[in-house]
């Protein structure tokens, strides 16, 4: 039996991870409810942020915090730019398997041009704060993921206020609700999607900035990223961006807890156990979108 | 589909004429040309540190070789292929050295994963296959007649020295539980559990025993373990990366072991920078010391570094060490070719003691050396040998100091 | 001329088979013939890959891992359960098949998207239980398969080259037999509108279900074959993301629809790979290539370049086209609404 102080570190760590995962499955969630796609570049995008952020900081000694001033832009006008110009190339009666082959070869292009330019060593951003830790009831946080998670926090509440209060929020949730509608009421279904893509790789960017704070990069540690988020999609209900974040939560706290008794490998298991529990069962996922029934 | 069925047909002939044309250029064992020796080295990808100061040992050596002359009267020259940390491409780059490109000899690459699949290779070849890296013990375990491997000690036997120092405390001082935290790689998990095992034998307790896979980037669940256990000794069967990452970690959890020691990692030139300069106290096994008295060492260590502008560390000593060795061998065989040659030098190896920059080496029939590592700690700001006694530059700081 | 045009077809299936077998004896060394055997072993897979893919348009980017499966079947009963060699070959097919079910029944049950996730997440999660699970897979210090046959290299490279080349037989053979079956209609019917082959009375689970085993169990032959040959096997190559990719790159660009289209995909594909290694050595580059060919493909070639060759020499050609063409209800349905885009 693990000690209570072992238990209360994972739980602190869980909860950290949870949010760093409900930030990155987010983005994935909104490409899918605004295209049908599964967005398989999504991950080698954060690596591709946190390689930036990296560089940034050996060539030029900047905090990676600071270069998310220029990655965000940047990866928002990639993503309004990814959907205007290849995606909607696609043939829609084949778009849902196309636009995975496609995006799955940009993930490719990506994680090869990384291992190109910076080699496959393992990177790591050297902070001056790299190992300070904050004392919570006898468990210890590091400044580095507490740094992460408030970025997570920041970005998704941002998102929200934008889904829900603002007439752009209004148009895409239109958007992905029934987009021959929303077409009928007049709002530019084309122009609110291309956002939509450039608002889900900006949150790449972030996810990408907070992952470089704390944790080794190499080109190919995207594959290592988006079968959990998958995952989580899956679970969380295609579609749901709720969903997706409850189901960060609960398989991120899952898999740092399962760590104590399973170790590290094994613990990672947890999130394709659930994925196919979850299509075994629950087709739809637990907390999920309509949508999800047909794909 | 009749059109299209011709269309593949035309495919099919226009390949196999590129297929059959793409070979075929022989290069004999002429005494004028050349010894081509053929090396894949992981130039990229996972090992592609240590890859890259094999591939400097390799160098330094032929490049030394040919200044004074040559083997046999030839000029060496390294036919060098990267195969991406992949054990797929490295036996095809050896199948491509040694059946196509004919090379005369060749040397090993990196790593164990990758040594196995490429020794294999070779053997079925023929061809004597010295190698710097393949340390863990599962190398010798697979029945090859044709493998050596060109340094002091194989990875389960790097800590043999501080197994002792330790068990030899007083019992009032001496440790009483261990955390261990090992890479899935045979090289890593092997110097860790030589350790395990000499260490519980001695009645030191394990309380933690954790292994991770070498994409592992987040090490602070391993780490919480590894902290919430309190134990006197940690260790790690780190590659370089992780080794940083988990200190890191255990850093942030302000976790202090009385010894920790990694094996390759506090070596790196990287390192100390890396962990934010704490590296007081902490430990590695290394095969290989620039200050060592050995003959060849001095020419190497001073050659190496007009030729490379720093000085060589354990990697680029192995990669020399394999030279040494391959060249001994064919000096006294008289003869570098593919075919009956290689058992020759195979022969010779086997029944011989080969002087080189880490010591006199020697090998029983599996191929595995018999010495042992010594042990460094970092003192001061450097790191400097400590064990076995008679080599060593600094005393044995224990505890450490707090990280 | 139906029967000028079967004439052409048989010839050119016997031109085909008869380069094949006179390979291993014009390849003018080991390296070149091990080489062949990669690319079967690549055609072999492609074509396996190609009974869901092109029969149901349902695209698996993990084929790799079954692959991985079926060479580590093989693999832990020759070296652990000292089978001989080839019935743990067919004991492997049977077990692979076996597990294709469940899979199967979670991956097909919902539609194309998650079809793909599970696919991926099945390399993934592999990965992970091969490498952790060391004391029966050996883990990342990898698992040696004893050779079958005591022979030198290059002979032992000939007759894995001939064995290749006889599961591609009967894998083409096998979806030859198929595609001109009701089942094969079926099963396009899937491709074409899976709502309507339902409603029409197809069975599209079972159907579904059933060509995946099928597709599982060649590949699960291949790679145990592939175990054989090979001899070591590493759970981070065997459940590689990468060996998916190949496949779904050979097969589109040869042409999901054509008998011969994943042949040609490998010989392409497989050929393209060795030589840039041989010219230019091993960079990421291959992955940069590998990105590229697989997004041009799927933006301006989706039906492979056999059908585009086809075309080619159509148009160039005299213009034989008869009245009725074959035309899918997916490039129908596109049709309409490019001429509805038009008109807007």
């Amino acid at each position: 039996m693990p000690s209570g102080a072992l238990l209360f570190q994972s739980v602190l760590l869980g909860i950290l991870l949870g949010g760093l995962y409900a930030l990155l499955a987010s983005g994935l969630t909104l490409y899918f409810g605004i295209m049908r796609v599964v967005m398989i570049a999504h991950s080698a995008f954060l690596i591709l942020a946190a390689y930036l952020g990296w560089w940034l900081h050996e060539r030029a000694g900047l905090d990676p915090l600071l270069a998310m001033l220029g990655t965000v832009p940047l990866f928002f006008g990639a993503g309004v730019l990814l959907q205007r110009v290849l995606l909607t190339r696609l043939r829609p009666a084949t778009l849902t398997m196309m636009s995975v082959l496609l995006t799955f070869a940009i993930a490719l292009l990506i994680e090869g041009l990384l291992g190109y330019a910076f080699t496959g060593t393992q990177r790591r951003v050297q902070l001056g704060y790299g190992s300070a830790s904050l004392e919570v009831f006898g468990a210890r946080v590091a400044v580095v993921k507490l740094i992460a998670f408030g970025l997570a926090v920041v970005a998704l509440g941002t998102l929200y206020v934008l889904m829900k209060r603002t007439r752009f929020g209004w148009a895409l949730r239109a958007t992905i609700q029934h987009r021959d509608a929303a077409r009928l009421l007049g709002i530019d279904t084309d122009r609110v999607a291309g956002y939509g893509f450039g608002i889900g790789l900006a949150t790449a960017a972030i996810g990408g900035t907070a992952l470089s704070l704390d944790t080794t990069i190499y080109p190919s540690l995207h594959w290592h990223w988006i079968g959990p988020l998958m995952a989580i999609i899956v679970v969380g209900g295609l579609g749901s961006v709720p969903g997706a974040a409850i189901a960060a939560m609960v398989l991120g706290m899952a898999q740092s807890l399962l760590q104590i008794p399973m170790g590290t490998t094994w613990a990672q298991t947890v999130f394709y156990v659930a994925l196919f529990a979850t299509l075994a069962i629950r087709p739809q996922g637990f907390f999920g979108g309509r949508l999800a029934q047909r794909f | 589909m009749s059109k299209s069925l011709k269309a593949l047909a035309a495919a099919m002939i226009l390949t196999l004429g590129a297929c059959s044309g793409g070979g075929g250029d022989d290069t004999g064992g002429n005494t004028d040309e050349p010894i081509v020796i053929g090396v894949s080295l992981p130039l990229t990808g996972d090992f592609s540190e240590p890859g890259k100061g094999v591939q400097q040992g390799y160098e330094a050596w032929a490049k030394i070789v040919n200044d004074s002359g040559g083997l046999l009267g030839r000029q060496v020259e390294l036919k060098i292929l990267d195969d991406q940390s992949n054990a797929d491409r490295v036996v095809a780059d050896y199948e491509q050295l040694i059946g196509k490109d004919q090379v005369d000899l060749v040397f090993g690459p990196f790593s164990t994963r990758l040594v196995v699949p490429s020794a294999r290779v070779a053997e079925e070849y023929g061809m004597l296959f010295v190698e710097p890296a393949g340390a863990a013990k599962e190398v010798f375990e697979q029945g090859f007649k044709n493998l050596f491997y060109a340094a002091p000690a194989v990875a389960n036997d790097h800590y043999n020295h501080l197994a002792e120092y330790i068990l030899a405390m007083p019992a009032d001082q001496r440790p009483k539980t261990a955390a261990y935290a090992a890479m899935d790689d045979p090289f890593a998990q092997g110097t860790a559990y030589g350790l395990k095992a000499k260490l519980e034998a001695g009645g030191i307790k394990t309380v933690v025993n954790e292994v991770y896979p070498p994409n592992t980037t987040d090490f602070s669940g391993i780490a919480a373990k590894v902290a919430d256990a309190k134990a006197d000794v940690l260790v790690g069967g780190s590659q370089y990366q992780d080794g940083v990452n988990l200190i890191v970690a255990l850093q942030q959890l302000g976790y202090q072991p009385k010894l920790a020691a990694f094996s390759t990692a506090p070596t790196n030139p990287e390192f100390a920078k890396a962990v934010g300069n704490k590296t007081e106290g902490i430990l590695s096994p290394t095969g290989y010391s620039q200050d060592a008295q050995y003959p060849s060492n001095k020419e190497f260590v001073e050659k190496f570094t007009a030729q490379f502008g720093k000085a060589p560390e354990e990697d680029q000593a192995n990669g020399y060490t394999t030279g040494q060795v391959v060249a001994a061998a064919v000096t006294a065989a008289g003869c570098a070719e593919q075919g009956d040659c290689q058992k020759k030098l195979v022969d010779w190896v086997r029944a011989n003691t080969v002087e080189t920059v880490v010591g006199p080496l020697s090998w029983d029939g599996t191929g595995k050396p018999k010495g042992a590592h010594m042990i460094q700690q970092w003192v001061g700001g450097d790191i400097k040998i400590v064990l076995p006694a008679d080599v060593k530059e600094a005393e044995f700081v224990f505890p450490k100091p707090a990280w | 001329m139906p029967s000028g045009s079967k004439v052409l077809k048989l010839a050119a299936v016997a031109l085909l088979a008869v380069a094949v077998l006179a390979f291993p004896s014009i390849a003018p060394n080991p390296y070149i013939l091990s080489a062949g055997v990669l690319v079967v072993y690549y055609a072999v897979l492609a074509t396996s890959w190609n009974f869901v893919g092109g029969f149901t348009g349902y695209i698996s980017l993990g084929h790799g891992a079954l692959a991985g499966l079926g060479a580590y079947s093989t693999g832990i009963l020759v070296a652990k359960a000292g089978l001989p060699p080839f019935l743990a070959l067919a004991a492997a097919g049977a077990f692979v098949g076996l597990l294709a079910v469940p899979i199967g029944l979670a991956a097909l049950r919902v539609r194309g998207a998650s079809f793909v996730i599970v696919s991926i997440s099945l390399v993934l999660i592999l990965l992970l239980v091969f490498q952790s699970w060391s004391s029966v897979t050996g883990g990342s210090r990898g698992l040696v398969v004893p050779r079958p046959f005591q022979l030198t290299r290059p002979e032992h490279h000939r007759i894995f080259y001939f064995l290749f080349a006889g599961l591609l037989a009967l894998a083409v053979l096998a979806w030859w037999l198929i595609d001109r079956s009701r089942f094969g209609l079926g099963l396009k019917s899937i491709r074409e509108d899976e709502d309507k082959a339902e409603a029409l009375g197809t069975a599209t689970y079972a159907y579904k279900l059933i060509v995946f085993v099928v597709s599982a169990v060649f590949t699960a032959l291949a790679g145990g074959l592939y175990a054989l040959w090979f001899g070591d096997l590493d759970p981070v190559f065997q459940f590689s993301i990468l060996t998916g990719s190949y496949l779904v790159l050979m097969a589109l660009l040869g042409g999901v629809r054509q008998l011969f289209g994943p042949v040609v995909g490998a010989l392409i594909v497989g050929i393209a790979l060795e030589f840039f290694k041989v010219e230019y050595g091993d960079t990421p580059l291959h992955l940069v290539a590998t990105g590229l060919l697989l997004a041009l493909v799927v933006l301006f070639m989706p039906d492979g370049v056999l059908p585009a060759i086809a075309d080619l020499i159509k148009r160039f050609g005299r213009s034989d086209r008869t009245s009725i063409r074959e035309v899918s209800a997916a490039e129908l349905r596109e049709q309409r609404l490019q001429n509805a885009g038009g008109t807007k």
